[in-house]
């Protein structure tokens, strides 16, 4: 342990050299002081300037003698080890008062997320660029003048065919009516009702899912003019938590070239709810998770697990 | 929402003194149309509503004393809305001068479970009809002009006949006990009505 | 709303009802409950004076829950139940001929509601004539609508806070697992009110008000 030894060393003179600063600040203090106060009072002008000024020669010349001193120690505190990874905030660890001010657990945490984020950013990238989602039109650039036919893509479907297989997803699960309307035009959205567990809107763009929203079975899907509410969320925080779930696997089931197959895994997915209550979490083996049921189904398996439970 | 301790409300809620303020008449087929017409132009200028009831007739038997009478009522029209339970007090004796009925008035909405929940109680049905009409409004004046019919099956509303040729016509207020110039406005109400239909203070004890 | 379950909480050993339902006060805060204003549920006895067929005369109650201030319930004990707003209470008054209010039986329970996640958490103390008989709790899980989906969830909640003293799934239910907590009106929980209260009647009141059985 030769650091430690060095750091004891180090020690003795980081407290003469802080007795030093001490010293330093109050002669340099006394020389303001002096100055502040002024001339005091004497038979004579001269005789006041006189003992004024060998006052202030003697505060200066004890603000120098403290100065040499300090330059003298720190040369022996010599200068911090920079084998820290984290350089200079490293030295942060070293602040005895760790219990209050928790800066160096936090800054560790943060270095560690931010290195997190970057690798899965990188993975991110690399997938999405494999898979080139074309969700929005605007990708060609502007030195194509010409556009060339709109491709049949898969936003453009006819109303007809997305009828057809919502109603052939429709008639795979019993347990789940799937009603579909067209408030705007022709986008439909489906109001999905499970069992007597939950009901969810679906909002569609052709056959992607836009957005997803879950409420409780005995809630309303109505807003009071009668139309479909696809905003408000739900009163209950199992169905807030299901809802954040769904929108993870809106993204998570992707296939730009088969969105019909898209929807079904997602309903299949979301059909795996209907024993919301009454499954308890496969990794636990408990209900209740701060008052909270096992939300979180598998993408894969459809298990059953608590939020936190998952990973 | 805080509610206030029950200890010192022994009746939770409910208007405890209310009094139907009541006058009856009737009209003929024949000159209905022009009573309705009539009316349209006098009452309040909101649509007016139709409404068909069925209305079920139960009476208690006690030891000793008048049988217990309450009047059940739901609406063919909406068959989710709830029951309508109706004691109707004995007509308060007293007072000529007062130009119209009244009696204490007690109205309960109930839910579906009503005609088991009388049975069990002890009530049993004494008749039934079918009352389908008009409902007017004029401030605190309601005017039902209703055609009742026999209910000829028990319990089968579709299967009915019509009692008479001619329409009742009742003119009502409700409001607590004490406020005897509503009867006042009643008649002059009432007077507008004339030659149509003529409402009077109709005491239905002297008629059974 | 959801699922309800109603049951009775012995008193603690050697505690009581209040020092009883302070320590079920504290244990819900410690899971992480959060006071919500206070309830009161009442119920009222009925019996018919004129009974003409000789049979024993069944007794009619009626009962109030602060949940639905303006509504009111009557049940027969087993038979039909029926919910109507607060006029009934008026009416109760002109039927005193045939049904007489027996004032001593009125049973009340009141206290503080508490909200955990989607959980309402009752606990009454059941007092009958001014005198603590007894301890109830009721629990919502308001997520849910089909009592025999959520019960083993429920009863682990229970667990949670009332350790040993989980009951079995409530009679009301018992015959219809499947069937939809009726969402309009509240007769199931208020039946439930009813068995408790009707138990907690039959007990022997022990001096000081302590301890209960």
């Amino acid at each position: 342990m030769a650091d430690g030894m060095n750091v004891g060393v180090n020690l003795e003179a980081f407290s003469q050299a802080i007795n030093a600063i001490q010293a330093l600040r109050s002669s340099v203090t006394r020389v303001f002081d002096s100055l502040k106060d002024g001339m005091k009072n004497k038979e004579t002008l001269e005789g006041r300037e006189k003992v004024f000024i060998t006052e202030f020669q003697d505060n200066l010349q004890s603000v120098n003698r403290d100065l040499n001193e300090l330059e003298r120690l720190s040369n022996l505190v010599g200068r911090p080890s920079e084998s820290h990874p984290l350089h200079n905030s490293g030295l942060l660890s070293l602040d005895p008062v760790q219990d209050k001010t928790p800066l160096y657990s936090q800054l560790l945490q943060a270095y560690k997320w931010s290195n997190k984020l970057q690798y899965h950013a990188g993975l991110a990238s690399s997938l999405l660029n494999q898979q080139s989602l074309k969700r929005s039109a605007n990708q060609m650039g502007p030195s194509a003048k010409r556009r060339p036919k709109v491709q049949p893509s898969a936003l453009v479907l006819p109303p007809q065919y997305v009828d057809d297989v919502i109603t052939r997803i429709g008639r795979m699960f019993p347990d789940m009516t799937i009603e579909l309307f067209r408030p705007n035009g022709t986008s439909a959205v489906l109001l999905v009702t499970l069992g007597k567990v939950l009901k969810a809107i679906v909002v569609m763009r052709s056959l992607f899912i836009d957005r997803t929203i879950v409420r409780g079975y005995n809630e309303d899907v109505y807003s009071e003019d009668g139309k479909l509410d696809i905003w408000s969320k739900s009163n209950y925080q199992v169905f807030q938590k299901v809802t954040d779930h769904a929108t993870t696997a809106l993204l998570h089931y992707q296939l730009p070239q088969m969105p019909d197959v898209v929807v079904r895994s997602f309903m299949t997915w979301l059909r795996s709810y209907i024993k919301l209550f009454q499954t308890p979490c496969q990794r636990c083996g408990k209900f209740l998770q701060e008052g909270l049921p096992p939300t979180w189904r598998d993408f894969r398996t459809l298990e059953a697990f608590h939020d936190m439970c998952r990973q | 929402m805080e509610a206030p301790p029950v200890t010192v409300m022994p009746v939770t809620g409910g208007a405890i003194n209310m009094m139907e303020y009541l006058l009856q008449g009737s009209v003929l087929d024949q000159a209905l149309d022009s009573l309705l017409h009539r009316l349209r132009g006098l009452c309040d200028n909101i649509e007016p509503d139709t409404f068909a009831d069925h209305e079920l007739v139960y009476l208690l038997k006690g030891q000793q004393g008048q049988p217990f009478l309450l009047r059940a009522r739901r609406s063919l029209a909406h068959p989710a809305a709830p029951w309508h339970l109706r004691y109707l007090g004995q007509p308060e004796v007293g007072d000529k001068s007062r130009h119209a009925l009244v009696r204490n008035c007690v109205d309960v909405a109930a839910s579906h479970s009503l005609p088991d929940f009388l049975n069990e109680m002890g009530f049993r049905m004494d008749h039934e009809f079918v009352a389908k009409g008009h409902v007017f409004r004029k401030g605190a004046m309601k005017v039902v002009v209703s055609k009742l019919s026999r209910v000829l099956v028990p319990g089968n509303t579709d299967n009915t006949e019509q009692l008479s040729l001619s329409s009742l016509v009742e003119l009502s207020v409700l409001a607590p006990a004490g406020q005897d110039t509503m009867s006042e406005d009643m008649r002059s109400f009432a007077e507008q009505l004339k030659p149509l239909v003529h409402l009077e203070k109709i005491d239905p004890k002297k008629h059974t | 709303m959801g699922f309800t379950c109603v049951c009775q909480v012995p008193v603690a050993e050697g505690k009581s009802v209040q020092q009883t339902v302070d320590m079920l006060h504290k244990k819900l805060e410690q899971l992480g409950a959060i006071k919500h204003g206070s309830f009161w549920v009442d119920c009222e006895t009925y019996h018919a004076t004129g009974n003409t067929s000789g049979q024993p005369t069944k007794l009619l109650y009626v009962m109030h829950n602060s949940e639905t201030p303006l509504s009111c319930m009557a049940l027969f004990e087993g038979g039909p139940a029926l919910t109507a707003d607060v006029n009934f209470d008026v009416l109760m008054l002109k039927l005193k001929s045939h049904f007489q209010n027996a004032k001593g039986h009125k049973v009340e329970s009141r206290g503080t509601r508490y909200r955990y996640c989607d959980f309402l958490v009752k606990v009454g103390a059941v007092t009958m004539s001014s005198s603590a008989r007894g301890i109830s709790v009721e629990v919502e899980y308001c997520a849910c609508v089909v009592p025999g989906d959520c019960w083993n969830l429920m009863k682990e909640f229970l667990q949670s806070f009332l350790g040993a003293n989980v009951p079995e799934l409530p009679s009301v239910f018992a015959t219809k697992p499947e069937g939809l907590y009726a969402p309009s009106d509240c007769i199931d929980t208020m039946t439930q009110y009813l068995e408790l209260f009707s138990k907690v009647r039959k007990q022997q009141v022990i001096p000081g008000g302590g301890s209960v059985r």
